[in-house]
């Protein structure tokens, strides 16, 4: 696993808000299924002394990492004061900072990343489902139920169309060994590069699945990165130039980033890529077998 | 959201960058009235949004006696099938140099990226191509209000007396502006100073309301209407309507139509939390769609609630057939209410597409 482990305490940014409260539920059920420690703190300015399912509630970050051992947060709070969020934990010294919160105007990102990158710690999102790592620990809004714990690491920009794949994988016998959702904006802080160099660092992970889309060219970037064996999907072949598919961060400009040309340079660097998310279980299961 | 020229000028203006003598006029009488503000040597530029105006016909050189006869004939065209209802008439600048000044986001740096060139007034990707020495680079640090000024030796060469002080406040522009993309090509030297014969912001569409845009133009009625509801909507022009839940599992939906040889109408993310009453509107937004003949719904999510989806389907009570695809939570209560209504359910996504193709056939 990477990023974190069951003895990851998390504080969650935002935990009275519904989607805070809701997923904290989610987060700590999982850490209990597990025997992981899960959520142990929560943060909302203004609601310190409350608790959310037993979870102690402060009113800022540092406050909350007096009393507890915390290794990472999640962040639920709205785009506004996200940026905010995230340099609040960088500050003071949480390693790895996931945030689920879309539509963050991409000049506060860009400042946040940049922040947090000062103080030495790891922005994963925005705009992302978190990550899980089976077994382990859930940082996130992933469905717990559809993974199984593996070999396989899964990078992916998208929410949904990564539950899709992780779907497959369970249902083909392929378990993971974690699923990092890095965000669908143009700029988040994780890439598919910084995300590989962990997995190449971890003794469980023998093979990736990239998960990207339209847009930039990080699933590029990253299949250089690495030595790790690699299979990838790209979504939007049918995206038509300067239209934003859903995602931000999805978009074909001045001609760059379409997904015909990144499908063409992953096959140059020796990646196989599916044409279809459910043909992505028997890629992986050549890269193994070898045939 | 991108700005149109004559606004993206006086954003430049306002930040000290100087810009043209000119005036933006609705009618070819209005610019007769106001005929005295510019010199004698005239521009008239079309306020269409679309690229490629010139040579689409959408700038003309005048003088003061043929402007306003050359405004009336400008405002009855069609520039790339839309109408001109907005003139920009500048003064023609005496050209003696162009430069060429952009500043973008580098994703991979994840910074304010800055393209400087000795060589203006061509498309970047030409230049690229033509005269790849003369395009310098410098990637800004986000927490810095300003560039520092060593960068701007780096960027503007032997320049930097000339256009230093614009590249710096091209950079303020493009942080306070919210930006994705701020430009200046031409950046046009006169005997005069240093203008700014043209100009192109792109605002972040997630940034617009702190910017006070309340509309954002780029978007066609319908996209609006679909915004209003919280969804991502692009039309694509074939006959099978879709709808999913996510971005990426959306696109891939699309893709999966063209991959089996069928023609997608669109593309509907319905976003999180799909409840009953959001699925409907969905739907509804899908059918009223001329061409569309079939709808494919595809959604996945482990806290996706699949009885609130059917009911939304049923409620929308469409002529076409719809196609589903469901996963997550009450997903029996959720097939037995469409089977009850005659709707099928599919397991995955690539049966429900070729299914759907078969119908649109």
């Amino acid at each position: 696993m990477i990023y974190g482990d069951k003895k990851t305490g998390i504080l969650v940014q935002g935990a009275t808000g519904k989607q805070g409260e809701f997923h904290i539920g989610l987060m700590n059920a999982y850490a209990q299924q597990v025997g992981g420690r899960g959520v142990v703190a929560g943060v909302t300015p203004g609601k310190g002394g409350q608790q959310v399912h037993g979870v102690p509630v402060y009113n800022t970050v540092k406050e909350a990492m007096r009393d507890h051992d915390i290794g990472a947060a999640v962040i639920f709070v709205p785009a506004g004061a996200a940026a905010d969020s995230i340099m609040e934990e960088a500050d003071a010294g949480i390693g790895t900072i996931v945030c689920i919160t879309e539509h963050i105007p991409v000049h506060d990102t860009m400042k946040a990343v940049a922040y947090a990158r000062v103080e030495g710690c790891s922005v994963i999102g925005p705009n992302c489902p978190g990550l899980l790592s089976p077994g382990e620990v859930k940082m996130g809004i992933m469905p717990a139920q559809l993974f199984s714990r593996g070999k396989v690491g899964v990078i992916s920009r998208s929410g949904t169309l990564t539950y899709e794949v992780v779907d497959e994988l369970t249902r083909a016998g392929i378990g993971q060994s974690t699923v990092v959702g890095i965000g669908g904006d143009p700029v988040i802080g994780q890439t598919f590069t910084d995300v590989l160099e962990r997995f190449a660092q971890d003794p469980q992970t023998k093979a990736v699945v990239l998960i990207g889309e339209v847009g930039g060219n990080l699933e590029e970037e990253g299949a250089t990165s690495t030595d790790l064996p690699l299979v990838a999907y790209i979504a939007g072949r049918s995206a038509p130039p300067d239209k934003r598919m859903g995602h931000a961060g999805a978009i074909v400009e001045g001609g760059e980033g379409d997904a015909c040309s990144k499908i063409a340079r992953l096959t140059k660097l020796g990646v196989p890529v599916a044409s279809r998310p459910s043909e992505i279980p028997e890629l992986v299961r050549q890269l193994f077998c070898g045939c | 959201m991108k700005l149109r020229e004559y606004e993206a000028k006086k954003v430049l203006k306002e930040s000290g960058i100087p810009v043209p003598a000119g005036v933006l006029v609705r009618s070819a009488d209005e610019l007769a009235s106001r005929l005295n503000e510019i010199g004698d040597a005239i521009v008239l530029k079309a306020q269409v949004d679309v690229g490629g105006r010139g040579k689409a016909g959408g700038i003309l050189a005048a003088e003061k006696h043929t402007a306003v006869a050359m405004a009336r004939e400008l405002f009855e065209k069609q520039i790339k099938g839309l109408p001109v209802r907005e003139i920009l008439v500048e003064q023609k600048l005496a050209i003696v140099h162009e430069y060429y000044l952009s500043i973008t986001i580098d994703r991979a740096a994840k910074a304010p990226l800055i393209l400087f060139s000795d060589v203006g007034g061509v498309e970047i990707e030409t230049m690229a191509k033509e005269h790849p020495d003369a395009i310098r680079k410098a990637v800004a640090m986000p927490l810095m209000r300003d560039l520092p000024p060593f960068m701007i030796r780096e960027l503007a060469g032997k320049a930097v007396k000339e256009v230093g002080p614009i590249i710096n406040k091209l950079y303020r522009v493009f942080c306070e502006k919210d930006a994705l993309l701020a430009e200046i090509n031409p950046l046009v030297v006169t005997s005069q100073g240093v203008f700014a014969a043209d100009a192109k912001i792109i605002v972040d569409d997630n940034a617009l309301a702190r910017q006070g845009i309340f509309v954002n133009r780029d978007l066609s009625e319908r996209e609006r209407e679909a915004e209003k509801h919280g969804f991502s909507y692009v039309e694509l022009g074939g006959n099978i309507g879709v709808i999913g839940n996510g971005a990426g599992l959306t696109m891939a939906t699309l893709d999966l139509i063209g991959y089996y040889g069928g023609n997608a109408a669109n593309f509907l993310d319905v976003g999180g939390g799909a409840e009953s009453e959001r699925v409907m509107h969905a739907v509804r937004l899908v059918a009223s769609l001329p061409s569309v003949n079939v709808i494919v719904v595809n959604l996945l999510g482990g806290i996706t609630k699949c009885d609130e989806v059917a009911r939304g389907i049923i409620a929308a009570g469409i002529p076409q057939k719809v196609i589903v695809r469901l996963a997550g939570t009450n997903e029996a209560e959720g097939r037995r209410l469409l089977s009850e209504k005659g709707y099928e359910m599919l397991d995955t996504m690539d049966l429900v597409v070729k299914k759907a193709i078969g119908v649109a056939r």
